[in-house]
């Protein structure tokens, strides 16, 4: 018998989560074991303890500006509403009936002041109280049933930081703004872009790829891969510029090639922060390809030449773990879902500073369709790169990526010249000329998992 | 142009993208030919203003589908390489406006696509809304709207699956 509970007491995931990451920073070796992108009881430890065992991010407060606006998500497999109750104050909330289980809420978004569950009409406000058991005096229910609450279950967590919101589906995580840090500084620039905030471009787009999600958390952060995956759009921007042409779609990658041996010194680098958030940045020069060049004078004034230049820059900033925020060619906001080890679902909006020109906004819309859409000329093409990883990792079996080591010897502790300018200090740096491609933000992203991973299965082992 | 001769014309342009025909294809738009795929902004309503809202594609001028055309033959594309395989069918053709030198139609559509590299088949189904006109004496694209129903995108979709 005793024999049987130590075998039970130690659980296969936990020996797997460090066999996953061969991390030995002193002999400079990062290696991630393939299995992480395949295995199918790997993929429900982390479903459960990454995505429904922390911080995720759920969307922004801009979202649902008046009251009784709502919005749907999901939290790992767990479908949720955020609303905005009758005194402006925001909740999130389980869609889930606590009679029966049915999903309250049906659409995407919406206004309403009362929620009638489609089942058997018990009905919420938009405060998630409950305001109606049908048929409740005729229940003959035993008074059991009067002590519980009836109400919407709110989400054990649930924060905004300037307008961006996140929630958890347990209660023992740190406050938000501690899981942010530093990187908070980079949501906070976004906001900037226009004195009255951001907005989203009506109409959302969403895509499926046959892969992990970690395939599409990576690829954000990957600056090594640009010019091989896309060469064909980067083809076309030289036909456009043979060519020029009012009806052809700008993108700031037009003249400026950042990756070109010519380009000589630092252009740009990475940023790793407390918790699994990344950024890497490419300095890019303000140019009439930005939708944003008609302000870069109102920008400078208003934010000053350090914040203004970084404005212009490359961003991709990654929030651990489902949030991505890339800005170059236009700005978009990512939401990644993961589905099954060999499925991901990432939902993506456009957004903009409010009150730009209507010309700027045409052209930020245009710029952005034409290279971040899933039927636009380079995320298809990311995605046919995921599928090809998945394909390759498909046994798991052969032997470890390597593909985690550029920058190790270039990685420095805290901030530098460039994260000054934003008053930000990361928990480490890379500067990187054209091609110096950092790969070590990517150990960022695998130790905030493991982190949350061994949190989660000691979570489960004391329940 | 009759009812037939209509479907005729949306048939070949059909054709002309299974039959990777990419010239062919493009000689039936005008120059300054919208082509337009709105994206949803909720369950049941698409936009309708692609200057301020989203859309999955929107181009003004045959030039931009030339350089679609340009990225899919060149190679190096990974989404394009090998190319996936496409069936069009339309049908319910329907003329739903009638101008001295244009006619608009209706129709629905289904596209069968077969990726080659994964060895899976989905199917895209939509509605299509085209403006033919008259110029000199051909008849041409002048807009193509392609309502998309099923709208999460199976990794890659491009202009020859529409
Ligand atoms: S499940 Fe909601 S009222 Fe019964
Ligand atoms: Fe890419």
């Amino acid at each position: 018998m005793n024999e049987m509970r130590t075998i039970e007491t130690i659980s296969p995931i936990d020996s797997m989560i460090d066999a996953m990451i061969d991390d030995r920073p002193a002999d400079g070796v990062f290696r991630l074991d393939r299995r992480m992108f395949t295995d199918p009881e790997l993929f429900e430890a982390e479903r459960r303890h990454v995505f429904e065992g922390g911080w995720v991010f759920l969307g922004l407060a801009c979202e649902i500006p008046e009251a009784h606006d709502y919005f749907t998500r999901q939290i790992g497999r767990h479908p949720i509403v955020v609303m905005r109750d009758g005194s402006g104050s925001l909740g999130g909330f389980i869609n889930s009936c606590p009679h029966k289980g049915s999903r309250v809420c049906q659409l995407a978004h919406g206004n309403s002041r009362l929620h009638v569950c489609p089942y058997h009409s018990w009905t919420f406000d938009s405060a998630g109280k409950n305001r109606g058991v049908k048929w409740k005096a005729a229940g003959a229910h035993a008074p059991a049933f009067d002590e519980l609450s009836h109400d919407l279950r709110r989400l054990p967590a649930f924060a905004e930081h300037n307008g961006f919101l996140f929630g958890s589906l347990v209660g023992d995580v740190p406050p938000l703004s501690e899981h942010l840090g530093e990187a908070a500084k980079l949501l906070d620039l976004i906001t900037e872009e226009s004195p009255d905030g951001i907005e989203l471009v009506p109409g959302s787009v969403a895509f499926t790829y046959h892969g992990n999600w970690k395939l599409q958390l990576e690829n954000a952060s990957d600056a090594y891969h640009f010019t091989s995956t896309h060469p064909s759009y980067l083809k076309v921007l030289e036909l456009r510029a043979e060519r020029p042409d009012d009806a052809t779609p700008r993108s700031v990658w037009e003249s400026d090639q950042p990756w070109s041996e010519e380009a000589a010194g630092v252009q740009g680098g990475s940023y790793s922060f407390d918790h699994g958030h990344v950024l890497n940045w490419g300095l890019i020069p303000a140019s009439p390809a930005h939708p944003m060049y008609d302000r870069v004078e109102a920008l400078g004034e208003r934010l000053g030449p350090g914040k203004r230049d970084w404005i212009f820059n490359m961003r991709n900033l990654t929030v651990f773990p489902n949030m991505q925020i890339v800005e170059s060619a236009a700005s978009q906001l990512r939401i990644i879902r993961p589905i099954a080890p060999d499925m991901t679902e990432v939902t993506t909006w456009c957004f903009a500073p409010r009150g730009e020109s209507a010309a700027a906004r045409r052209q930020r819309i245009r710029s952005y369709e034409d290279f971040f859409n899933p039927t636009g000329m380079a995320t298809p093409d990311d995605a046919a790169c995921y599928e090809n990883c998945q394909a390759g990792h498909a046994s798991g079996l052969v032997g470890p990526l390597q593909g985690y080591s550029r920058g190790i010897a270039a990685t420095k502790l805290g901030g530098n010249v460039f994260s000054d300018k934003l008053g930000m200090t990361p928990a480490a740096n890379v500067l990187a000329d054209s091609q110096l491609c950092d790969e070590t933000l990517y150990h960022n992203y695998y130790r905030a998992w493991r982190t949350r991973m061994r949190a989660g299965v000691a979570r489960e082992a004391l329940a | 142009m009759t009812r037939d001769e209509a479907a005729e014309f949306l048939y070949r342009e059909a054709l002309h993208l299974d039959r990777r025909e990419w010239d062919q294809w493009l000689a039936l738009y005008a120059e300054d030919a919208v082509f337009w795929i709105p994206a949803w902004k909720s369950e049941t309503e698409q936009t309708s203003d692609p200057d301020r809202e989203m859309s999955l594609i929107y181009y003004e001028g045959r030039r931009n589908l030339e350089d679609r055309v340009f990225r899919i033959k060149s190679g190096q594309s990974p989404a394009s390489t090998p190319l996936p395989r496409t069936v069009h069918a339309v049908t319910n053709v329907l003329i739903t406006a009638r101008e001295p030198h244009a006619v608009e139609t209706s129709a629905s559509w289904t596209v069968h696509r077969y990726d080659t590299r994964r060895k899976d088949a989905h199917v895209f189904f939509g509605l299509y809304e085209h403006r033919i006109e008259r110029r000199d004496s051909e008849w041409l694209i002048a807009r193509k709207k392609v309502l998309l129903m099923n709208d999460i995108v199976p990794s890659v979709l491009d202009v020859y699956a529409f």
